[in-house]
C-alpha cells in the first residue's frame, strides 16, 4: 500500500510495474499515430475540427494538441518533441517514435526482472556511444548551394509533395545564400513570411526585399515608384490629443493662419523636416520619396506628404524597421532632426498590390538586400499555413547546416551504422548493463523499419538486408524508398542535420530513462494534500 | 418640433458667440466693466441665433442626406467632406465676413472694399489645411477588445444590440438620422472572397478553444473553414470537405497522394444558431436561451472578423473550473511567442486601418487568468500607441472554482487576481469600472446578488446576467457613439475622473421605471428620496454628496417629458418644466438631489432593443411591450414579450468609492501567499504582489475626503 493512501485515501495511484505499463503503453500509443508519418512517404493528415477548422500536418505536435490527448506521460512525450522542434527545427516525430520504441524494447527486460535503473544506465552509455558513432559519420560540408539543396530537399520531402518540395528547396536556399554573411551567424528572421490568400494562384516566390501587409492610406499617393529613397521612421506624425470638436471663426486670414498653426505646429514641423529632405534630394532628379513609419501618420500629415508625391505607410512591423535598413540600407530614425541623405534607403521599385480587403506594399531591387521576404500565395489559410510550416523547417535545415558545417547521411543509414556499432559494444560491457544496450540498438532500428513499411516494403528484409550491407561496407548504408534497396546516401545526396540526431539522442534517452524511473504515479489534489 | 430644433442650436451658438465676444472684450482688448460694449456683445448673440446656429444645422443634415448611406465610411467622409468645401465653405465665409463687420456698424462699401482685397487669401488658407482636419471629424475610433469567456458573454450582448438597431434599406424613417447611432465608431467594412461586402466589428477578443463551439476561428463570413453541418452547407461561405481534400492533393501538400483525414464529431450547434443561419428565425420561438446556453457563441447575432477570435494555446475549456486561473499564468501565455506574435499583429493591423484612433475599449474577467492577459495587453498598447483606454473588468456571477483548490486557496486566487489587477489598472487605464450583478464579491460565502426592479434573473446564470451588464455598456458607451452627443472617450473618461480617480463606480435603471402614459417631469417628483438607479459596481454605493457623474438616458422620447402648457395643470408649478429636454430635466433634478455634485447628462430617445437573442425572459409581468410600468400594477398581456425597454445608466465617482478598495484590501488579510507560490508552474511573485498591495492604498488615497472635487 502506498504511503499516500494512508494519509489520503482518495488519492489515486499506481505502483511500480502498474505505473510502467500506464507509460510504456501512453508511449505505444503515441507512436502508433506519428509512425505513418515518418519519411517522405509518410502520410500527411488533415485534421477536421469539431467547428470546421482545418489543419494540414505532419508535426507530431500539432498532432498530439488537435487530438487533445491529456494524459500526462503522453504530454510529457510531447514537450520533448516541442523542444525539439524549438531548438533544431526538425525530427519532431522521430523523437516521438524513438521514445516509444525506447520503451517498448525496455519492457521485455523488464518484464524479465530487470531493474530500470540498470537499464537507464545501460541507455546511457548507450547513448554516448551512438554520439560516438555519430560523430565519426558526419560528413563535413563546403557551404554551397548544391549541398544546402540537397539538405533542405530531404527535409522539405517528408512535409510535403516532390514537386512542390523541389520549388520551396529552391526558395528557401536563396533566401538564406542572400542573407547570409561569413562572420555573423544567420538571423532567420530576416527572412519575412508573407502569406497572401488569393483564390485561384498557388505560388511561392522569393522578392529579394520586402513585402508589407498595409498599404498607403490616402487616395492620392502614388501606388508605383521608381528610383525610390526610403526614410525608415519611428516617429509619430499623428495629432496624439485627439480632440478636433471646436469650431472657430476669424476675421482675417492671419488669424485663422494663427490658430491653426498653434494647434498642428508640433507636429506639421515634423512633416515638414521630411518633405523639406525630399525636395533636397528627388528635385531636378528622376528620384521618388517613400515613408514608412513605425508610428501612426495622421490624414492630415498623410495629405501634405502626397501632395509632395511622397508615399507614406504607417504602423509597420516593429521587425520591418530592421529588415528594411537591411534591405534597402540607411538606417530607422527615432526623431527628424538632423536628417541627412545618408539616412535614407534605396529601391529600385516600390509598388502596391490590393488584393481584396488588404493592401500590400512592395518593395524591391534593392542593391544589396540582407533581408528578403518569401511569398507564399494560396487559395485558403490552411494551404498557406501548411506551406509556411514547411518553409519554416527548410530555412532551419539550411540554418543549421551552415552552423554546424557537417552533414549526417539520411534516408535511415546512421541509425542502421548505430546498430551495428553497438551490438559490437555490448559485448565488451559486463553484467546485465548491456542487455539495456541491445535495447537502446534495437531500438534505434525503427527509424529504418517506419520507413520501409510507411514506403510498402516489409520491415524485416530491410533490416536484414540493410544490417547486413552496412557491415560489408565502410560507407554508410541507407534505404532507397524508391526501391526499397540499400544504397549510398551520400550519393543520393540524402542528408540529415547532425544537430538534430545529436539533440533526438539525448533528448529520448533521457526521457524514456526519466518514464522508466517512474515508480508510483499518483494524482491527488492540492485540496486532499493539504486541507 | 423642427423650429424648436433651430432654435436650440441657435441659442447655444448665439450663447457660445456672446461669450465668446465678451471674452474678447473683457480679457483681450482689456476693457474694464463700464467700457464693455453690451451692444456688441448682444448683436453677436443675435448674428449666432438667426444665422449661425440654424445655418450650420441645416447644412449638416442636408449634407448627411446628400450623401447616401451605403457606401464604405470613408469614401462618404470623403464625399461629405468635398461638398462641404466647394458649396458650404465659400459662401459661408462670404457671408460672415460680411455680417460680422456690419453687426459691427462698419460701413458697407468699406467692408465691401475689405472683402474684394482679403476674400481669395481667406478662403486660399482655407482650403489648405481645413479639409482634413474636418475630415478627422467623421471618423473617430476606439477599439475593442473582450478577453476571458465572461468578457465574450457580455459582448455577444453588446454586438447583438448593435446589430439590433441597423436599418437596411432605410427600411424605418421613424427615427431620425441623427439619433441612431454612429456605427462606423466600432465598425469597420471589408470584402471577403467571395466580393461580398462584409461590416464587422473591429474587435479582437481571446476566449478558450471549446468556448467558440461551433464558431470556426476565422468566423463565418470569410470561408476558410469545413462546414460540418450538412443541412447549412449550400447557405454559408463553408466548405465540402471532399473538396477541399482535393484541392489540397491537387496543390501538392501531401507527401503522397493521398491525404489523411481525421475529423472530430462535430460541434452541435445551438437550435438558435441553426435557425440564424437558415434565416428562419421565428421572433416568438421559445429558444430556451437561458437554459440551453452552453456558450456565448450559442447566441450571438453579430458576425466577427477573421481577426476577431484568438483562442489561448494549449488550454481547453472546462465547464467546471477556469482552466487559466492565475494573473501569473496569463501573463506567461502574453510573454509566449505562440500567443504573442500574432496578436500584437492583429493589434497593428486594426490600428492601421484607422483614421482617427481615439483609445481602446477593453472588457476583461478579473476572476481568473485572463486579467494578467489584459493587463500585459494594456501595457503594450500604452507602450505602441498611447492612447486613452476605457477598461471594464468583470466579475463572474458566481464564485469561480479553480483547477485542485480548497475554498480558502480559491478565496486567495480570487482576491490576489484582483489585486494586481487593480494594480494595473490604477497605472495603465485612464478609466476603469468593475462590474458585476453581485453586491459582493471578495468574501466567499456571502454571495448577495443586486436586484434591479422590474427585472429578475437566475443568479449565476451567465446567459441572463451578462445581458444586464452588456445594457450598462451598451447605454454607457452611447455618449461617444452618438452623432448628436460629440463626445471623444477622453473627453467621456475625463468628465467623470478628476485627478487620478480611476476607479469609477457603475449603475443603471433597467427598465427605467416609468409608468405607462406618465410623464417625466411627474416620475422624478414622485421618487422623492429614492434612488433611481442600483449600482452595478460590487461593495459600494456612490453616495448622494460630491458625486461627479455621467448619466446616459435611452428609450425616453421627448413626449413623455411633460405635458403641453395648456394641459400642465400641476406641472407648471414644478421647477423642471422649464427644461426641454430629457437630458436638462435629468441634470436638473441630479443638481437638486445632489449636493455638491457634477452632473454631466445625455439622452437619446434609441430604447434598449430587447427581442432575441436579448433575454426578454427577465422582465417581470408588470412591465409592458415598450418597457414601461403598467399603470395600476396590473400585467402585461400573457405571451407578449417586451420589445423594448427605456434604461438610465450612470458612472459615479465620489469619495465613497474609497470603500470598494478598503473591501478589497480587508480580504488581502485572509491571502495564503505561500500556499499560492506552489499552486501552479508560473507562481505568483510574492515581490510583486507586495508592491501592489503598496500601490493599491496609495491609490485610495486619491478617494480620501481630503481630497474631494
Amino acid at each position: 500500500m502506498a504511503s499516500i493512501s494512508l494519509l489520503n485515501p482518495k488519492a489515486e495511484f499506481a505502483r511500480a510495474a502498474q505505473a510502467l505499463s500506464i507509460n510504456i503503453s501512453a508511449a505505444k500509443g503515441l507512436q502508433d499515430v506519428m509512425r505513418t508519418n515518418l519519411g517522405p512517404k509518410g502520410t500527411v493528415k488533415m485534421l477536421v475540427s469539431g467547428a470546421g477548422d482545418i489543419k494540414i500536418t505532419k508535426d507530431g505536435n500539432v498532432l498530439l494538441h488537435e487530438m487533445q490527448i491529456q494524459h500526462p506521460t503522453a504530454s510529457m512525450i510531447a514537450r520533448a518533441s516541442t523542444a525539439q522542434d524549438d531548438s533544431t527545427g526538425d525530427g519532431t516525430t522521430t523523437t516521438v517514435m524513438l521514445i516509444g520504441e525506447l520503451l517498448k524494447q525496455a519492457d521485455i527486460y523488464l518484464s524479465e526482472g530487470l531493474h530500470p535503473r540498470i537499464m537507464a544506465e545501460g541507455f546511457e552509455k548507450a547513448r554516448d556511444k551512438a554520439l560516438e558513432v555519430l560523430d565519426k559519420v558526419k560528413v563535413p560540408v563546403e557551404i554551397n548551394k548544391k549541398n544546402l539543396v540537397e539538405i533542405a530537399n530531404t527535409s522539405l520531402k517528408t512535409k510535403v509533395h516532390p514537386a512542390l518540395a523541389d520549388l520551396l528547396t529552391e526558395v528557401c536556399v536563396d533566401a538564406v545564400l542572400t542573407i547570409a554573411n561569413d562572420k555573423k551567424p544567420v538571423d532567420l528572421h530576416m527572412v519575412e513570411l508573407m502569406e497572401m490568400q488569393h483564390k485561384t494562384d498557388t505560388d511561392t516566390q522569393l522578392v529579394r526585399g520586402l513585402v508589407m501587409d498595409h498599404g498607403a492610406r490616402h487616395p492620392d499617393m502614388p501606388k508605383r515608384l521608381e528610383n525610390v529613397y526610403i526614410l525608415t521612421a519611428n516617429v509619430s506624425l499623428e495629432y496624439e490629443k485627439a480632440e478636433v470638436n471646436s469650431g472657430f471663426f476669424y476675421k482675417t486670414a492671419e488669424e485663422r493662419e494663427a490658430f491653426v498653426r498653434a494647434e498642428r505646429e508640433f507636429i506639421d514641423q515634423r512633416v515638414k523636416k521630411v518633405i523639406e529632405l525630399k525636395r533636397s534630394v528627388c528635385d531636378g532628379t528622376d528620384k521618388t520619396f517613400a515613408l514608412i513609419n513605425q508610428k501612426g501618420i495622421d490624414p492630415i500629415s498623410l495629405d501634405a506628404l502626397a501632395k509632395e508625391g511622397i508615399l507614406a505607410l504607417r504602423r509597420a512591423k516593429r521587425r520591418n524597421m530592421e529588415r528594411l535598413a537591411l534591405a534597402c540600407g540607411g538606417t530607422a530614425m527615432n526623431s527628424f532632426d538632423d536628417l541627412q541623405e545618408e539616412h535614407l534607403g534605396y529601391a529600385g521599385v516600390v509598388y502596391e498590390h490590393v488584393l481584396g480587403e488588404n493592401k500590400y506594399t512592395f518593395v524591391e531591387d534593392c542593391k544589396n538586400p540582407l533581408s528578403v521576404t518569401i511569398l507564399i500565395k494560396g487559395p485558403n489559410r490552411h494551404t498557406i499555413t501548411q506551406i509556411k510550416d514547411a518553409i519554416r523547417d527548410g530555412l532551419r535545415a539550411i540554418n543549421n547546416t551552415i552552423a554546424d558545417k557537417v552533414l549526417i547521411p539520411g534516408a535511415g543509414a546512421f541509425e542502421v551504422r548505430a546498430y551495428n556499432e553497438l551490438v559490437a559494444y555490448k559485448d565488451t560491457i559486463k553484467g546485465k548493463a548491456r542487455l539495456s544496450v541491445q535495447a537502446f540498438a534495437d531500438a534505434l532500428l525503427v527509424i529504418p523499419k517506419s520507413l520501409a513499411v510507411n514506403s510498402g516494403y516489409d520491415a524485416q528484409d530491410t533490416i536484414v538486408k540493410l544490417t547486413v550491407e552496412d557491415r560489408l561496407h565502410s560507407d554508410l548504408v541507407g534505404l532507397d524508398l524508391a526501391t526499397g534497396e540499400p544504397m549510398k546516401p551520400v550519393d543520393m545526396g540524402v542528408y540529415d542535420n547532425y544537430i538534430v540526431k545529436k539533440q533526438i539522442l539525448n533528448s529520448c534517452s533521457i526521457i524514456a530513462s526519466n518514464l522508466l524511473l517512474v515508480d508510483e504515479v499518483m494524482r491527488a489534489g492540492m485540496t486532499s494534500l493539504k486541507g | 418640433m423642427a423650429l424648436r430644433a433651430y432654435i436650440r442650436e441657435g441659442l447655444n451658438v448665439a450663447a457660445i458667440m456672446g461669450a465668446g465676444d465678451t471674452i474678447a472684450q473683457l480679457f483681450i482688448e482689456k476693457k474694464s466693466l463700464q467700457q464693455w460694449d453690451i451692444g456688441r456683445t448682444a448683436r453677436f448673440s443675435a448674428l449666432g441665433l438667426v444665422l449661425v446656429g440654424p445655418a450650420l444645422r441645416k447644412w449638416y443634415l442636408t449634407l448627411e442626406k446628400l450623401v447616401s448611406k451605403d457606401q464604405p465610411a470613408l469614401r462618404r467622409g470623403i464625399k461629405k467632406m468635398a461638398i462641404d468645401q466647394t458649396v458650404f465653405a465659400p459662401t459661408f465665409t462670404l457671408a460672415m465676413s460680411f455680417a460680422v463687420p456690419y453687426v459691427n456698424g462698419e460701413d458697407t462699401d468699406k467692408i465691401k472694399n475689405r472683402i474684394r482685397s482679403s476674400y481669395f487669401s481667406i478662403m486660399l488658407k482655407n482650403y489648405m489645411l481645413w479639409p482634413a482636419a474636418q475630415f478627422v471629424n467623421f471618423t473617430f475610433v476606439p477599439l475593442p477588445y473582450q478577453f476571458g469567456t465572461y468578457a465574450n458573454y457580455v459582448g455577444a450582448h453588446f454586438w447583438n444590440q448593435q446589430e439590433a438597431h441597423f436599418v437596411y434599406d432605410g427600411a424605418s424613417k421613424q427615427m431620425a438620422e441623427e439619433q441612431r447611432p454612429q456605427n462606423d465608431v466600432l465598425y469597420r467594412e471589408g470584402l471577403n472572397d467571395y466580393g461580398q461586402t462584409t461590416y464587422t466589428p473591429r474587435l479582437l477578443s481571446v476566449d478558450l478553444a471549446g468556448n467558440l463551439a461551433h464558431l470556426p476561428m476565422g468566423g463565418e463570413l470569410y470561408g476558410n473553414f469545413v462546414q460540418r453541418n450538412e443541412e447549412l452547407l449550400p447557405l454559408t461561405t463553408g466548405s465540402d470537405l471532399q473538396k477541399l481534400k482535393q484541392s489540397a492533393e491537387a496543390n501538392n501538400l501531401s507527401t503522397v497522394d493521398q491525404l489523411e483525414v481525421r475529423a472530430q464529431p462535430p460541434a452541435p450547434i445551438s437550435e438558435y444558431q441553426r435557425d440564424l443561419l437558415q434565416g428562419a428565425i421565428a421572433p416568438d420561438k421559445n429558444y430556451q436561451l437561458a437554459d440551453t446556453t452552453r456558450s456565448w457563441a450559442d447566441y450571438l447575432y453579430a458576425r466577427y472578423h477573421p481577426r476577431t477570435l484568438n483562442v489561448l494555446p494549449d488550454l481547453i475549456r472546462d465547464s467546471e473550473v477556469q482552466a487559466l486561473a492565475t494573473q501569473a499564468a496569463g501573463k506567461e501565455i502574453w510573454d509566449g511567442e505562440a500567443f504573442n506574435e500574432d496578436f500584437c499583429n492583429r493589434i497593428r493591423q486594426y490600428a492601421e486601418e484607422c483614421e482617427g484612433l481615439q483609445g481602446f475599449h477593453m472588457l476583461f474577467d478579473i476572476d481568473d487568468g485572463f486579467s494578467g492577459l489584459a493587463s500585459k495587453c494594456m501595457e503594450h498598447l500604452n507602450d505602441e500607441y498611447g492612447r486613452v483606454s476605457y477598461v471594464l473588468p468583470l466579475h463572474y456571477p458566481r464564485i469561480p472554482s479553480y483547477n485542485q483548490a480548497d475554498p480558502r486557496t480559491a478565496h486567495s486566487i480570487r482576491v490576489v487576481n484582483s489585486v494586481m489587477s487593480y494594480y494595473h489598472l490604477s497605472e495603465q487605464a485612464t478609466m476603469f469600472t468593475p462590474l458585476s450583478t453581485l453586491e459582493t464579491i471578495w468574501r466567499n460565502n456571502t454571495l448577495q446578488s443586486r436586484r434591479l426592479p422590474g427585472v429578475a434573473w437566475r443568479e449565476g446564470n451567465l446567459y441572463q446576467t451578462s445581458a444586464v451588464l452588456a445594457a450598462f455598456v451598451d447605454t454607457m458607451t452611447l455618449s461617444y457613439r452618438l452623432p448628436q452627443t460629440p463626445q471623444s472617450l477622453v473627453r467621456f473618461c475625463d468628465s467623470v475622473c478628476p485627478v487620478g480617480r480611476k476607479l469609477t463606480a457603475a449603475a443603471m435603471a433597467l427598465p427605467f421605471g416609468l409608468q405607462q402614459e406618465q410623464d417625466l417631469i411627474d416620475f422624478l417628483d414622485q421618487s422623492g428620496d429614492h434612488s433611481l438607479l442600483t449600482q452595478l459596481t460590487p461593495g459600494c454605493e456612490a453616495g448622494n454628496s460630491y458625486v461627479m457623474q455621467s448619466l446616459m438616458a435611452r428609450g425616453i422620447p421627448t413626449s413623455r417629458l411633460k405635458r403641453p402648457q395648456e394641459q400642465a395643470g400641476p406641472q407648471l408649478r414644478m421647477a423642471a418644466y422649464s427644461c426641454n429636454s430629457v437630458s436638462q430635466m435629468l441634470q436638473l433634478y441630479y443638481q437638486c438631489s445632489f449636493h455638491g455634485s457634477v452632473t454631466h447628462a445625455a439622452s437619446t430617445p434609441l430604447p434598449l432593443r430587447t427581442r432575441l437573442p436579448f433575454p426578454y425572459e427577465l422582465f417581470e409581468a408588470n412591465i409592458a411591450t415598450d418597457g414601461c410600468q403598467v399603470a395600476g400594477g396590473g400585467e402585461r398581456e400573457p405571451h407578449s414579450r417586451v420589445e423594448s425597454a427605456p434604461v438610465l445608466a450612470a458612472l459615479q465617482n465620489s469619495t465613497k468609492l474609497g470603500e470598494h478598495l478598503d473591501n478589497l484590501h480587508a480580504q488581502t488579510h485572509r491571502v495564503q501567499i505561500g500556499k499560492l507560490q506552489s499552486y501552479s508552474q508560473s507562481a505568483v511573485d510574492r515581490e510583486e504582489y507586495e508592491t501592489a498591495l503598496d500601490k493599491l492604498l496609495e491609490f485610495r488615497d486619491n478617494y480620501a475626503d481630503s481630497q474631494h472635487l
